[in-house]
């Protein structure tokens, strides 16, 4: 708690240098004006909100296709950690929160809301290179979001915020309209069905 | 008051009174009724209209809160329930949480179980495989267990019999340990297990891989039809109810066709309490029930009862069914009841890649799979172990994602994608020996909140179910190699018994009242007009899995029972 509001003040001091003499925000609300998420079992606050959001949004970003913001995902990502993490995990994310704002702090000393996409881009991406997680198996029959809990706790919350993203993303109402088909009845089984006809997006 | 208390009386007696609503007691309900009986059929759960109750059947993975995913509270909350393959998001409400229905393991037991109109029907894997002789001769050729009183000719015209109306998807294999049926279409085998199929047929003696026979509607006939079924639509969402009544349950099909008959009652929310019996009639002459939702306690009549409580409840039933005649449970002359409690061992699992028939994959879904009649010990004893397994065996291929790095890069690797090479995957379903030491009873202070006693299981693997995995393991492992599989990948597991569900036995079949407590009609021995026709009256396991035949036996003991009942026997 103590770090968190010691990164919070960090943040808000960071802002105001940024954006020089602006009136601080009250901290109900996000920087955009909306408000945070109430949360059930952890608490985030909403600078920690807005990390986890700018997070999300740098993972799926708008390009010639929707963004996580259009899709919603800030809210689904922050749902699914509340709802379906355990305690210990939790515990793990919000240890991990903190330590990736310190890395952040340490190595740009701006928070991660403040650098550029390209820096935002490359923090995430070298979390991810240099804990690279087992890739390659196969999908059950119900594929499951994988938690991917490490030892070290900065690792867990960078994999379960890209994790729990990716998932609300592939289960987003567009992906699986749009981007993809989600054949939900198929009314066929055809085997010895040659790849090449096969529509692969 | 005394004319109320005739009128009454009157009310609350049928000719046939079924405890269960699930897949044998759905049965007996249709069976009965057809026959004309007022049949009143008790569940203890709610009722679950087909379609209308299938809250989750249409719905999209964006439309769950959690895109199917269960919180970790309710994970939590439900270690055991949490275990079953089929508990999630869309289908949790089907299931019996952990602490609603406390239970004793004396020994882990993970008991899974559904308790609504229609029962696990709604949720199970909807494999039917029909027995053979090889397995009901199983006992008495091995010396285990009691010798099944009844062989495969005395069951098979109801295997027929309910076939035909459940709609069984299969091909005729002409394979004798694994009887044809009365068959639609089968679901044809993927590239991948035609080749092993194959592979099998040219290296060994009497191993095969099949279409796995199952109780979908791959093309209905008229009396699918007239059930107000359809044909199964390959939606692979079976466990919320299906709304073309694609796969067999007692909601789709047996309940609603009884229910048309206009013979029957149908009463949720009753807990059975036990079965009563009249001493000076030396029959059972009706139950006791608790309402649920009133805690009222009220008495039901009738001249034949049919138990289909599901296996391990069905014994609580009975046990808990005490008079002066019988002290130690309904029936229970002999001393087994509650004894000789079998399952199935899923506990070994073997995976593997082909690299080949890469030109070829399948469009669709398959409601089934590939399937491995046994091939241990069936013509004679062979290993060092008793009995033998079958396996399942199933070949896929997947769109292979991308999920590195973020932005552009992450959307497009998550979109685009080669598929993967062939992957082939196997369980084991091993058939287990019933032992005295496995049992279940009741504990003798704490009860239930229907004030039903707790059950106490006492269930656990033994030395022929670890030496039958590792045959399987070693058996997989031998015919995967030998198939130019690569990336074996076995596994074994220490799931507990009953995340099989396939529990049977306790109340078992037998020639001789002395070790038994069923006839061959599925009679209580010592109480004619009381039978037992879910998996409690199962003698031995075989490795099939079970529903099909408890299916053919209830049919069969319910026109049993209407014929003894024509002839005043009962």
């Amino acid at each position: 708690m103590i770090n968190n509001l010691m990164d919070r003040r960090t943040v808000i001091k960071n802002l105001a240098l940024v954006i020089g003499g602006a009136v601080l925000l009250p901290s109900c609300l996000r920087k955009d004006g909306t408000s945070y998420v109430q949360l059930k079992h952890i608490t985030l606050d909403a600078d920690q909100q807005s990390l986890i959001a700018d997070m999300v949004e740098t993972i799926i970003p708008k390009t010639d296709t929707p963004g996580a913001k259009e899709l919603n995902l800030q809210p689904f990502v922050l749902k699914m950690i509340d709802d379906c993490y355990g305690k210990k995990d939790q515990e793990a994310f919000l240890a991990g929160l903190g330590k990736f704002n310190e890395l952040v702090k340490k190595k740009y000393d701006k928070s991660f809301s403040d650098l550029s996409t390209k820096d935002r881009e490359a923090v995430l991406t070298g979390i991810e290179d240099s804990n690279k997680p087992k890739t390659g198996t196969a999908p059950g029959r119900r594929p499951k979001p994988q938690k991917n809990i490490q030892a070290d706790p900065l690792v867990t919350f960078c994999w379960a915020v890209k994790q729990q993203t990716i998932f609300g993303y592939t289960t987003s109402q567009y992906f699986m309209t749009k981007l993809v088909f989600y054949d939900m009845v198929p009314g066929r089984y055809h085997v010895h069905y040659p790849v090449s006809k096969l529509k692969l997006a | 008051m005394a004319n109320l208390n005739i009128d009454s009386v009157k009310a609350r007696t049928f000719d046939a009174i079924v405890i269960g609503s699930g897949i044998s007691g759905g049965w007996a309900a249709k069976e009965l009724t057809g026959h004309g009986l007022k049949t009143l059929v008790l569940e203890r759960g709610r009722d679950v209209k087909h379609v209308k109750d299938y809250p989750t059947t249409n719905k999209f993975p964006w439309e769950f809160e959690h895109h199917g995913q269960l919180p970790a509270a309710v994970t939590e909350a439900n270690p055991i329930v949490s275990r079953c393959y089929a508990f999630g998001e869309d289908s949790a409400h089907f299931f019996v949480k952990d602490n609603e229905h406390p239970y004793i393991q004396e020994k882990p037991f993970d008991w899974i179980r559904g308790y609504q109109v229609g029962g696990k029907s709604l949720l199970w894997a909807r494999q039917t495989q029909r027995w053979s002789d090889f397995d009901f001769e199983g006992p008495a050729r091995d010396g285990f267990a009691v010798d099944w009183p009844i062989r495969y000719k005395d069951i098979a015209p109801w295997y027929s019999y309910v076939e035909k109306f459940a709609g069984i998807a299969g091909n005729k294999d002409g394979i004798p340990e694994l009887p044809d049926g009365e068959f639609l279409p089968g679901y044809p085998l993927n590239d991948v297990e035609v080749y092993f199929g194959d592979h099998l047929k040219k290296n060994y003696k009497n191993r095969h891989v099949i279409s796995a026979r199952c109780a979908h509607l791959s093309k209905p006939n008229q009396i699918h039809i007239d059930q107000g079924r359809t044909q199964c639509q390959n939606r692979d969402l079976c466990q919320r109810g299906c709304p073309f009544g694609g796969y067999f349950s007692s909601n789709a099909s047996t309940i609603p066709w009884a229910e048309r008959s206009g013979n029957m009652t149908l009463r949720p929310h009753s807990v059975v309490e036990s079965i009563i019996y009249d001493e000076k009639l030396g029959k059972a002459t009706g139950v006791r029930i608790v309402d649920t939702q009133t805690k009222e306690a009220i008495e039901y009549y009738a001249r034949i009862i049919f138990v289909n409580a599901a296996a391990i409840n069905t014994n609580l039933v009975l046990l808990n069914s005490k008079s002066s005649r019988f002290p130690n449970g309904f029936g229970n002359d002999s001393g087994v009841l509650g004894k000789y409690v079998a399952f199935h061992n899923y506990s070994a699992h073997i995976g593997a890649e082909y690299d080949g028939l890469k030109e070829w994959t399948v469009d669709g879904r398959s409601p089934t799979g590939g399937y491995i009649p046994r091939f241990r010990n069936v013509y004679k004893q062979e290993t060092n172990f008793l009995r033998g397994y079958a396996c399942g065996f199933s070949g896929y291929r997947y769109q292979q994602h991308k999920y590195d790095g973020v932005g552009s890069t992450l959307k497009e690797g998550l979109v685009k994608g080669d598929l993967s090479p062939w992957y082939v995957g196997s369980h084991m379903m091993g058939e287990t020996i019933p032992k005295e030491s496995n049992h279940v009873s009741l504990d003798d202070k704490q009860k239930d909140e229907w004030g039903v006693p707790l059950l106490k299981i006492s269930v656990d693997y033994d030395d022929n179910d670890e030496k039958m995995k590792k045959d399987y393991i070693e058996q997989l492992t031998e015919m995967f190699t030998s198939a130019g599989f690569k990336n074996i990948n076995p596994s074994t597991n220490h799931q507990a018994p009953g995340l099989d569900i396939h529990e049977m036995g306790g109340a078992r079949m037998g020639k001789d009242p002395k070790t038994s407590i069923l006839n061959e009609w599925n009679q209580v021995h010592a109480c004619k007009n009381v039978f037992v026709t879910d998996g409690a009256c199962m003698t031995s396991t075989s490795c099939q899995n079970p529903s099909l035949t408890y299916m053919a036996i209830t049919a069969r003991a319910a026109d049993h029972a209407v014929s003894e009942l024509k002839k005043g026997n009962v």
